[in-house]
């Protein structure tokens, strides 16, 4: 048992996960302190994803605890935990394919109601987004995948969340695209978001995050400041176990 | 002789009456991919509120509408919230099942509180009709037509202006990513419950006065239409179960005009099977929509069976082959006559729906194949009984396989609405092909059991010789199951992706699995017809078909020894308990749904 730190937003706490018989995460302990980007690392099939619906609560843990602002997680909803403060940026994007661009944005306002508010969020987001502007009517489907990566940011930012969670923000987008998105995180982290994000790209997401977890095969195998982590040699064999793993 | 306009007419305003069963099918298949097979009911159940609210409370019209509406909205609120819910996190056949249970509750007690005799609903309008054109319109068309387009208008602003209808609309698209903007899925589902009903009450009101009848028959032809428009406008896509809900009443009207009433629903099954097999996204679906079923088998619930130790089976057949010399009563015997061709039919339906996960909801097809096949080939051809039941278990066998073949592809709930259809396609044609099947008079007539020319007469004759016929082909079942080709059917059930990739032919098994399923189906049915002596084409029911799914349920999907313990407890409990006839079918409801609820690997097992 480590005792998290006493300004930590988010806590996973020894947690076991398990799909059916296979155990996915072996006593998973990571801590996330306010107004910080927490990264989490690690190859294909270590788990990442799966530490994503553990916070959000789409998949519950069989033992450990996750807390969140000082109070468990565990036995609320995905809607519940939303409503704390938590939004998400899912793997795949998974925007609303048939909806508009406009009607997805404002799907991430769902738990507010707020309505003048909302529409100047809007606004703000466009200003963050200025791409989105012409697209408002399109259906969200029709866009390219850099695009999608804005709108689904956008569509978080939009429950003005104390937190966000984004996997593999990055994935699958040109360089140019990488950039923003990455830059974009660091101005939502400046205006007081917390960020929790998984990523493969560990060169990448050590840029602009201040501490790094790498996971392999359901195992933290090292941690620490994303600075320490950028020049430990380890990181890179890490990696390449995991991968091989997969 | 009605004009061309008048039939387009009728079928426009029948059409509109399926879109408002339709409409909430896809609903409720866009956020919950689930075909509700109560849906009929509920249009059954407002109905009959309709009939209260009329002939007794003698409510106007306006509040007749809401009264139903809002009734129908609890019953569906109910059905959510205590029949459904509970079974969020079951297999994925489980809300099907109960749905199906659901039903047959809910028509039952509709029967048991109003008779099942039909019932006169006025229409509270004038009986008057306008010219327009060449044809007639009467006031009730045009307010079928009104409430059609009003429910259309009133869902559409629901659907894209508030702020729960945007949350039905991202959990149809991605329920996951819904539940992280914070969307309740519960309460979308209560909405979309509540809606459906809303709507299939009020279609079962109009409906019941348009034709100024009502009575229980009515729905099952509901769920049947609605689920027909619904697929064929593309399953859970609302515009599309609208389109597809004309088209339907369309369809049925023409063919009523060229060929005659008694092909209407013949038309509405074969465009369902034609739009199955050739497009089973149905006409409209975008390219892009993700496949309605998941891909792989988690259909069916994973279980370890009971082992029953082969002494302890040996001992059962023994006891229950020396049963007749033991002084027992005729009533028992028959009971487990019937108990033994009930068996042989859950036989079929375990290797079928259980062991390669094909869940047809129209396995009575098959025993009608083999009864008619039989008893044609004795009454009309003089082939000795004997050998004619054989030839109705291979006639069952081929033309069953044959008939359900183009659906191989399908898989999931689509394999239950193919089969239900094939099912009731084949009671149209025994109904409509009366130079063979000698149509809705039946077949009478058809000369009692016999083997080698002797005639099994006796109780005792008759029982032993079902009850051989049976365990022989439990026998033949068993060792199929325990072959190499009883693996790769599991295989293909547990994932046909995976057994697909390893080189299996999908069709070549699936077509085995339905050859000797069918064959044990069809004998029954031949052995039945020449016990009953007569048939016609509603002997073998949909009720029958659901009853032998129950059965399976019971024993454990895929299950030999549970199959036929389970045709051994329903036939036989009922009879234990002096059920009086008109509860059995509920307690077949019940038994289903507490099944699903609480115990959905049945007694001995999954396999
Ligand atoms: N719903 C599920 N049911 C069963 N097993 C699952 C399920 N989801 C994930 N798994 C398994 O759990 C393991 C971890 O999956 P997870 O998606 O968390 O990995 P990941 O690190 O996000 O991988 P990737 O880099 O490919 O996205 C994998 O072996 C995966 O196959
Ligand atoms: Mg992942």
């Amino acid at each position: 048992m480590t005792n998290p730190p006493p300004d930590a937003l988010l806590t996973l706490t020894d947690v076991n996960t398990f799909y059916g018989q296979a155990q996915v995460h072996f006593d998973l302990s990571i801590s996330v302190p306010r107004g910080h980007i927490v990264c989490l690392l690690g190859g294909n099939a270590s788990g990442k994803s799966t530490t994503m619906k553990i916070i959000l609560g789409l998949v519950k843990p069989r033992s450990g605890e996750v807390t969140f602002d000082g109070a468990s997680l565990l036995g609320l909803t995905t809607p519940q935990i939303v409503r704390r403060g938590i939004a998400s940026v899912p793997e795949a994007r998974r925007l609303f394919a048939d909806m508009s661009v406009r009607e997805n944005i404002l799907m991430g306002a769902f738990v507010r109601n707020d309505r003048e508010a909302i529409a100047q969020d809007l606004d703000k987001m466009l200003t963050l987004f200025p791409k989105l502007g012409q697209r408002l009517s399109q259906r969200a489907g029709s866009l390219s995948g850099g695009e999608q990566q804005m709108v689904a940011m956008a569509r978080a930012l939009m429950s003005r969340p104390r937190m966000i969670v984004m996997d593999e923000p990055t994935m699958g987008l040109s360089p140019l695209y990488v950039d923003r998105v990455l830059e974009l995180i660091r101005t939502i982290n400046q205006e007081g978001v917390s960020v929790f994000m998984v990523e493969q790209n560990a060169s990448l997401a050590l840029e602009i995050a201040h501490e790094a977890y790498v996971l392999q095969t359901g195992k933290i195998v090292l941690s620490g400041s994303a600075r320490a982590l950028k020049d430990d040699p380890r990181i890179r064999d890490a990696y390449l176990g995991g991968s091989e793993a997969a | 002789m009605s004009s061309w306009l008048d039939y387009t007419i009728n079928g426009l305003i029948v059409g509109n009456v399926y879109a408002l069963v339709a409409v909430g099918l896809a609903l409720i298949f866009g956020v919950s991919r689930l075909i509700n097979f109560a849906q009929g009911s509920i249009y059954l159940v407002g109905a009959y509120i309709g009939w209260v609210a009329v002939v007794q409370l003698h409510t106007p019209l306006p509040l007749t509408i809401i009264v139903v509406a809002v009734a129908a909205a609890l019953v569906g609120l109910i059905i959510e919230r205590f029949g459904l819910r509970p079974l969020q996190n079951s297999v994925r056949i489980a809300p099907l099942l109960a749905t199906i249970g659901i039903s047959f509750v809910l028509d039952q007690l509709v029967m048991l509180t109003f008779s099942p005799n039909p019932r006169a609903l006025p229409s509270q309008l004038p009986d008057i009709r306008f010219q327009i054109g060449g044809g007639t319109i009467g006031p009730l068309d045009l307010l079928i037509a009104g409430v059609g387009l009003t429910s259309a208008l009133l869902l559409f602003v629901f659907l894209r202006y508030s702020k729960l209808g945007w949350a039905v609309r991202a959990t149809a698209q991605d329920r996951d990513a819904a539940m992280q903007m914070g969307v309740d899925v519960n309460r979308v589902n209560q909405a979309v419950f509540g809606i459906a009903a809303a709507l299939g009450g009020v279609s079962g009101l109009l409906v019941g006065m348009y034709y100024n009848q009502i009575d229980t028959a009515m729905s099952l032809q509901a769920t049947l239409k609605g689920v027909v428009a619904e697929v064929v406008g593309g399953a859970g896509n609302v515009p599309g179960a609208v389109i597809g809900s004309l088209l339907l009443g369309l369809v049925e009207s023409y063919g009523v005009a060229v060929f005659g009433t008694s092909y209407r629903n013949l038309f509405a099954f074969l465009l369902l099977v034609v739009v199955l097999v050739l497009r089973p996204n149905g006409l409209f679906a975008s390219a892009r929509q993700a496949p309605p079923e998941p891909l792989t088998g988690t259909f069916i619930a994973p279980s370890r069976p009971v082992r029953i130790p082969r002494w302890a089976l040996l001992i059962a057949t023994a006891v229950f082959a020396i049963l007749p010399l033991l002084p027992v009563s005729f009533y028992v015997l028959q009971t487990l006559i019937n108990a033994w061709l009930l068996g042989m039919l859950a036989l079929s339906l375990t290797l079928v729906a259980g062991t390669i996960g094909q869940v047809s909801l129209g396995h009575a097809a098959l025993l009608a194949i083999g009864a008619y096949t039989s008893a044609l080939l004795s009454l009309t051809f003089a082939v000795p009984v004997g050998l004619a039941i054989i030839g109705g278990g291979l006639m069952s066998a081929a033309l069953g396989t044959a008939l359900i073949s183009p659906s191989f592809r399908l898989r999931g709930h689509y394999v239950s609405i193919a089969t239900l259809a094939i099912g009731e396609i084949v009671s149209l044609v025994i109904l409509n092909w009366e130079s063979v099947t000698r149509g809705p008079i039946g077949i009478s007539g058809i000369p009692p059991l016999s083997l080698f020319g002797y005639e099994l007469v006796s109780p005792i004759s008759i029982y032993w010789f079902s009850f051989i016929v049976m365990v022989v082909l439990a026998l033949l079942q068993g060792r199929l199951l325990g072959s190499h080709l009883g693996r790769s059917f599991r295989a293909i059930r547990d994932d046909d992706i995976a057994a697909r990739a390893y080189g299996l032919s999908l069709n070549r098994y699936k077509s085995l699995a339905f050859i000797f399923g069918g064959f044990a189906a069809g004998v029954s049915g031949g052995i039945a017809a020449h016990l009953y002596s007569y048939i016609n084409h509603e002997t073998f029911n949909t009720q029958q078909s659901i009853l032998a799914l129950t059965v399976v349920i019971l024993g454990g999907l895929g299950n030999v020894v549970g199959a036929i313990l389970g045709a051994v407890a329903l036939v036989g409990l009922p009879e234990v308990f002096r059920i009086a006839a008109e509860y059995r079918i509920l307690i077949y409801g019940i038994v289903l749904l507490l099944l699903v609820r609480f115990r959905p690997q049945g007694l001995l097992g999954t396999m």
